[in-house]
């Protein structure tokens, strides 16, 4: 159903749609959701697709672009086409003589592209695209607060994208080809070492990925739910089919994402700021994504709609702080929204985290099931603290959310329910009942217990988190992998 | 060989160089010129790579003198690697551009550019 030709077309078609955007501003939001749905269509096909394998496309000879539209790609790209026509939605009053709208096309066009391409070369330059797109983005609020979020965002993500510039050259070197193929076929070396640093920092892993939490909590509420939501994948899909290629580097991408998993939940403990702790729980969920390659579709897709809706949300939070939040009365829409969207990322069915994360545990061997139970029962308590606010009840104030935000929000909802429902009859049993109520259980009595201390304890610093730092991270991890491959990692 | 191992060994260094200033210099100005010395390594790289194969631009001219085909390997660049980093040549400059709006916008903040007055930005 999908040919070279259709799909190159599909993949040019944003680029074109921006320019005409560009000429045509009336038309700008329309084009948008015209590209959303055709992204939608492709993503749905690859995902239905028989073949599990998919189009692979060679465009431009033997050394040119390579692309392959798997079910992988499938469901990153029906993320990112849902992602941004609910965001496109959610602020469409707001957008009408803006550039949003070009600069969501130009993010769209990089952002399926990255999902498809399996050569190195273009990985770079649609990474590059999507950061210089996610760096605008940011810089819709003109404040001081963003400038500085902005340009931190674009020098560390470009001082990674030079050095897996650097792994991709020493590839060349070695093998005469950009293909991810080549780079697996190679003993392990700078190259990888180079490749996989640029990729982790892109994708929000471990400390590579310090740079994420304050980017995604200062940046505008729209702009947030877009970058947690479907941006970060960006730097997860290469990875996901590195790890499919070569079983040496699935190790080593596994350990460091584990690791990158519990960080994300212990620092989403200590934080006092709603947007800071939904961005520790992005790089915490971004290395759950990336433990099992054929579960990290579904568990990506669950987490970016859930994620978008719950940023969505927070933009319109009287207060961002969370202390005192089980004191502070919230009206019943935005609680509704804010409590399912954290109860699908906990895994509670019938909501879709529940089927992706039952899809994860199948895919993993018992040592990593248990680490991923125990990222569970820390996601579990994070977002306990956001449950339980009391329910305002005058109804003469304005209505904290608008009408399309709310149309928006109860969209990506009703995906995340119907979703889940039509997974469930092939996940839902009485033993994983009965582990998620038990895990949902202890989650809140142990948030409860810590709460108790959190209030005495003071607040810890952000470590780590200045760009100073950031830019060691990318030297301490890029070294750290150098020394695992020389040591004889396997 | 040896001269393209001590080309490659000064070009890591230049890049190594690169990242160094970026780590140690407390000037924003300063740490997106020291990003560019490391971009600048890479290019460098690439065409270093290129040059493995000989120097001679792999640039036919007229059709009608094709040579044959072991010829045409003889002493040509790999123009692979070229075209390259040609885009990301591209990329880089466009990236440079927009870091140094960004900074002369932060220069109203702090004229000096000092990293540590950005931090406290919150």
């Amino acid at each position: 159903m999908l040919t070279t030709t259709l799909l190159t077309v599909w993949l040019l078609l944003p680029y074109l749609a921006g320019f005409v955007a560009a000429l045509l501003p009336s038309l700008a939001r329309a084009l948008v959701l015209f590209l959303c749905l055709i992204t939608a269509v492709v993503g749905c096909s690859a995902l239905m697709a028989a073949d599990q394998a998919g189009v692979a496309l060679t465009l431009l000879g033997p050394t040119g672009v390579t692309l392959q539209v798997d079910a992988l790609a499938g469901w990153f790209v029906l993320l990112d086409a849902v992602l941004i026509a609910g965001v496109l939605l959610a602020c469409w009053d707001r957008l009408a003589d803006t550039s949003m709208p070009l600069l969501l096309l130009v993010l769209q066009g990089g952002l399926n592209t990255a999902f498809a391409a399996t050569d190195l070369v273009s990985i770079y330059v649609t990474l590059e695209v999507v950061a210089i797109s996610a760096f605008l983005l940011i810089l819709r609020e003109r404040s001081e607060r963003c400038l500085w979020v902005a340009l931190r965002y674009l020098l560390v993500s470009n001082t990674a994208m030079t050095l897996y510039l650097i792994g991709a050259g020493l590839v060349y070197a070695q093998s005469g080809s950009f293909g991810l193929q080549a780079l697996a076929q190679l003993p392990l070396g700078a190259a990888q070492a180079f490749v996989l640093v640029g990729l982790f920092t892109k994708a929000g892993v471990f400390v590579s990925g310090l740079w994420l939490p304050r980017t995604h909590a200062q940046a505008p509420a729209e702009v947030s739910a877009l970058l947690s939501g479907v941006v970060v994948t960006a730097g997860v899909v290469p990875l996901l089919r590195i790890g499919q290629l070569d079983p040496r580097l699935l190790v080593c991408i596994q350990v460091v994402a584990l690791a990158g998993a519990l960080l994300g939940v212990l620092a989403a403990q200590q934080t006092a700021d709603v947007k800071r702790l939904l961005a520790w729980s992005t790089l915490s969920q971004m290395g759950l994504v990336l433990l099992a390659p054929v579960a990290a579709g579904a568990m990506a897709f669950s987490h970016g709609l859930a994620k978008a809706t719950l940023f969505l949300l927070a933009g319109r939070l009287p207060s961002r702080q969370l202390q005192g939040w089980q004191e502070r009365p919230l009206p019943l829409d935005l609680q509704l929204g804010v409590t399912l969207a954290s109860l699908s990322i906990a895994g509670v069915p019938p909501l879709l985290g529940f089927a992706a994360k039952k899809g994860l545990l199948a895919a993993l061997s018992a040592p990593w099931a248990a680490g991923v139970v125990l990222v569970s029962l820390g996601t579990v308590m994070v977002y306990a603290r956001l449950w339980g606010a009391p329910v305002s009840q005058n109804s003469s104030a304005e209505p904290l959310l608008n009408p399309p935000l709310r149309r928006s929000v109860t969209g990506l909802v009703l995906v995340l329910l119907l979703a889940g429902i039509w997974q469930l009859q092939s996940t839902l049993s009485w033993g994983a009942l009965l582990s998620t109520a038990l895990l949902l259980a202890a989650g809140v009595a142990l948030q409860r217990l810590l709460q108790r201390f959190r209030a005495a304890a003071l607040q810890l610093p952000a470590l780590g988190e200045q760009l100073q730092d950031l830019l060691g991270n990318l030297a301490l991890v890029g070294s750290g992998l150098l020394l695992a491959f020389r040591l004889g990692f396997s | 060989m040896a001269s393209i191992r001590l080309l490659e060994l000064l070009i890591l260094l230049a890049a190594l160089a690169g990242f160094t200033g970026l780590l140690l210099r407390r000037n924003l100005f300063l740490k997106v010129l020291s990003m560019d010395v490391m971009g600048s390594a890479v290019v460098a790289l690439f065409v270093l790579l290129a040059a493995r194969t000989g120097l001679r631009s792999p640039i036919l001219t007229g059709l009608a003198a094709v040579p044959a085909a072991a010829d045409l390997a003889a002493d040509l660049a790999d123009p692979v690697p070229q075209a390259v980093i040609l885009t990301a040549i591209v990329i880089g400059l466009s990236i440079q551009a927009l870091l140094l709006v960004v900074v002369t916008q932060l220069a109203r903040i702090d004229p000096s550019l000092d990293v540590s007055s950005f931090e406290s930005i919150d």
